[in-house]
């Protein structure tokens, strides 16, 4: 099984979780730009944390064997905190780095006239750099958020083949089935979706335009769901060519939209990133 | 039709002249710039015409284009650099040689005899501008190429045109122009000189420089636009030879001519998103933020990376600066955010574009250095100590930085200035260095130990 997570918070997990990855069959994943637990103050160090994602976590990746992308974004809980919204004006540069592959997460948290502000923008950039843009659905009032940010993204002129709406279930899946849009589910260990429900809706729903993400982040989470998932889905009786088109096949399609995936080079595994090493000594 | 890339063959003082011609030609150039010297075809050994003839036949064997260079240093006088020159008051023996030099271009199929002037007084002129009259006087057919040179009483391309008036517009004195000296004393960039010597142009010599600075450098090392200079030479129609002119490198010969040679062909070839990118950046210098980290995938071509970012740099130099309200503060303020804002890819190539523009921007240009070689990154570190280190860092930053290639692996080579800068302070840190090694048993970094010996 081969395996591209779409959705995935490297920079919170550890070396084990890339070698255990690794073995699981993921071979490339996107890391998007989230908040990380504890609330930025400044812009500073959001830019901090982009340049992470697209140095040394995709360093840290590649001495893994896995190929590293990442989406860029203010994200909409952050959007809210005026010390922040001005990294909305860095965002080109960053935007238009190398393997930088969509702009994300964007979205809705509260719903709030800034989360308007900030995704309306966001949206904006996303047309003027040719990139897909992730879009989060909220915890809280999910279907209405969903309902919301559907609109928004038909007003902002990118087309809905561009856009995946993340972290669906049940209620939220029928609306961007028919919408157009890619359809992103997060499969939790307790939480959002689990692999049966998931399974359920690719029956209801069919293979096409649906992505499988384990979302691991900080929190408790599990590196390891795509593969969980895709056994699940054999298990189901579907067949290895449709466990390949939802956790390979779907994801390259639409991040290969962006013009900038990485996986037809050599994964860069030089031993040090600007002369930084993850190695601790020869492994015995 | 377009120019000729040739070498200068005084940039290969240590080899044969046949040796030089063969590396030369091997590397793909397609022309010899021939300065006339007591190892390369002395005007003055008793066979000269048998030796002449025999080198001509060499280079059209080779199919090699030629010019004659006559600036070679000792040849009239040991004992007197470059002398006597056209505005000494024995100019006899240096009009002599200028005879023997035409004779021999006649011979070889040369396009051109080029000279300057030598340094003098302005009082000297007329001695000058009589001398370059006999010269023609006792001369035919062979075209002479007047080539000014700082420090010289030519020194700019006006001098030369003004000297030219003066004789009437002979046909046959024409211009040889370097585009190096052009960086260094010429109100004009190099570009806008060659469109200005047009139809006169019948030499040019190539090679990089530093406003103010009469030091011939490798490209890049300086401040030369070289794809618009380039691109100059074939809109003005330039047939002529193109070579490269770096008579201090001839230590490093071939690999300083290979590196040259790639450097031309890459400012050579067309690219249209980089050529569009240049004149997004002209017209809104802000464009410069999204393009810059953009250049490696739109250029499919990693060889290419560096020099195309320090294209866009130059001409963000250049549109902030001709602006109505653009000032050294705002490319200060453009240049250190591409630094902060880069990867280790558009680091090191901002390093590298202060070499180009850094001049303007000494204190922004310093600053980014010293991060630089803060940085464990050893490209950073051997990027930082480039020409504008040499010229703009202080002395102790400068040792520092040293110390850290020898540290970190970088060779010394890359270190511009290295020979110049390299005082008793940073000797007796590299010996320290190489003394604390020792005493851990480990091994002294062969670039220190040679340091140490050069000092001797």
């Amino acid at each position: 099984m081969r395996i591209f997570d779409p959705h995935i918070h490297m920079t919170s997990r550890t070396t084990d979780d890339y070698e255990a990855m690794y073995a699981a069959g993921v071979r490339a994943l996107v890391e998007p730009a989230f908040w990380l637990g504890q609330p930025r103050t400044n812009v500073g160090s959001f830019t901090d944390y982009f340049d992470g994602l697209i140095g040394w976590e995709r360093h840290r990746a590649g001495l893994f064997g896995i190929r590293h992308h990442c989406t860029i974004a203010l994200n909409p809980k952050e959007a809210n905190d005026p010390r922040c919204v001005p990294v909305l004006d860095v965002l080109p540069r960053y935007l238009a780095k190398d393997g930088v592959v969509a702009v994300g997460e964007i979205g809705f948290d509260s719903m709030t006239p800034e989360e308007d502000y900030a995704f309306a923008r966001q949206l904006e950039l996303a047309v003027e750099f040719g990139l897909p843009a992730m879009v989060h659905t909220p915890h809280r009032d999910k279907a209405a958020g969903t309902a919301r940010t559907l609109d928004m993204v038909r007003e902002s002129g990118l087309g809905t083949e561009r856009v995946v709406v993340d972290h669906l279930n049940e209620t939220t899946v029928r609306a961007v089935a028919d919408s157009g849009a890619w359809m992103g589910f997060s499969i939790y260990p307790d939480t959002k979706m689990d692999e049966q429900r998931m399974v359920a809706i690719l029956r209801e729903y069919g293979t096409e335009r649906m992505l499988v993400n384990s979302a691991a982040d900080w929190g408790r989470s599990d590196p390891l769901k795509t593969l969980k998932t895709g056994l699940a889905m054999l298990e189901a009786g579907f067949t290895e060519s449709d466990v390949d088109t939802v956790l390979w096949r779907n994801p390259v399609e639409f991040f290969g939209q962006s013009g900038r995936l990485m996986l037809d080079e050599p994964v860069e595994a030089a031993e040090t990133f600007e002369g930084n090493s993850v190695l601790r000594g020869t492994p015995r | 039709m377009t120019y000729a890339l040739g070498y200068g063959t005084n940039g290969f003082a240590n080899h044969r002249i046949e040796d030089a011609i063969a590396v030369i030609a091997d590397l793909g150039y397609t022309g010899i710039a021939l300065t006339l010297d007591h190892d390369h075809l002395d005007p003055f050994a008793a066979d000269i015409a048998a030796r002449t003839w025999k080198l001509g036949a060499e280079l059209d064997r080779r199919g090699l284009k030629v010019v004659v260079e006559t600036g070679a240093r000792y040849l009239l006088d040991p004992n007197r650099k470059h002398h006597p020159t056209l505005v000494s008051e024995d100019q006899e023996r240096r009009i002599d040689f200028l005879v023997r030099a035409a004779r021999i271009a006649t011979d070889l199929g040369a396009d051109c005899v080029s000279f300057w002037s030598g340094i003098g007084p302005a009082q000297t002129w007329p001695r000058l501008r009589d001398g370059v009259a006999e010269l023609l006087d006792r001369t035919d057919n062979v075209l002479f190429g007047l080539e000014p040179e700082p420090g010289m009483l030519v020194e700019t391309l006006d001098d030369a045109l003004r000297l030219r008036e003066e004789l009437g517009r002979p046909d046959r004195l024409r211009i040889t122009l370097d585009v190096g000296h052009c960086v260094a004393v010429e109100p004009l960039d190099a570009a806008e000189c060659v469109r200005r010597a047009g139809d006169l142009l019948v030499n040019v010599q190539l090679d990089d420089m530093l406003p103010g600075v009469h030091e011939h450098l490798e490209f890049g090392d300086g401040a030369l636009d070289l794809p618009a200079t380039l691109a100059a030479l074939d809109e003005i129609g330039y047939t002529g030879l193109a070579a490269v002119e770096l008579p201090r490198h001839s230590h490093a010969a071939p690999d300083v001519a290979r590196r040259a040679f790639i450097a031309l062909t890459a400012a050579r070839t067309p690219h249209p998103w980089l050529d569009d990118a240049e004149r997004a950046v002209r017209e809104t210098p802000a464009a410069i933020r999204t393009l810059f980290p953009a250049v490696s995938r739109n250029l499919r071509d990693a060889t290419r990376d560096d020099e195309a970012r320090v294209r866009l740099i130059a001409a963000l130099a250049d549109s902030v600066t001709n602006s109505a309200t653009g000032s050294a503060t705002d490319l200060g303020t453009e240049v250190r955010a591409l630094y902060d804002y880069g990867d280790s890819a558009e680091r090191r190539a901002v390093l590298r574009g202060l070499d180009r523009v850094g001049w303007r921007i000494q204190e922004v240009g310093a600053a980014i250095v010293k991060d630089a070689l803060r940085t464990n990154d050893t490209t950073l570190v051997a990027a930082a100590l480039g020409g504008f280190a040499d010229t703009h860092l202080d002395q102790h930053s400068w040792r520092h930085g040293v110390l850290k290639c020898l540290f970190t692996g970088v060779p010394l080579a890359e270190v511009a200035g290295l020979d110049r800068r390299t005082d008793d302070e940073l000797i007796r840190m590299v010996r320290a260095f190489a003394d604390e090694r020792d005493a851990a048993g480990r091994e002294v970094p062969a670039d220190a130990v040679d340091l140490l010996r050069s000092q001797v």
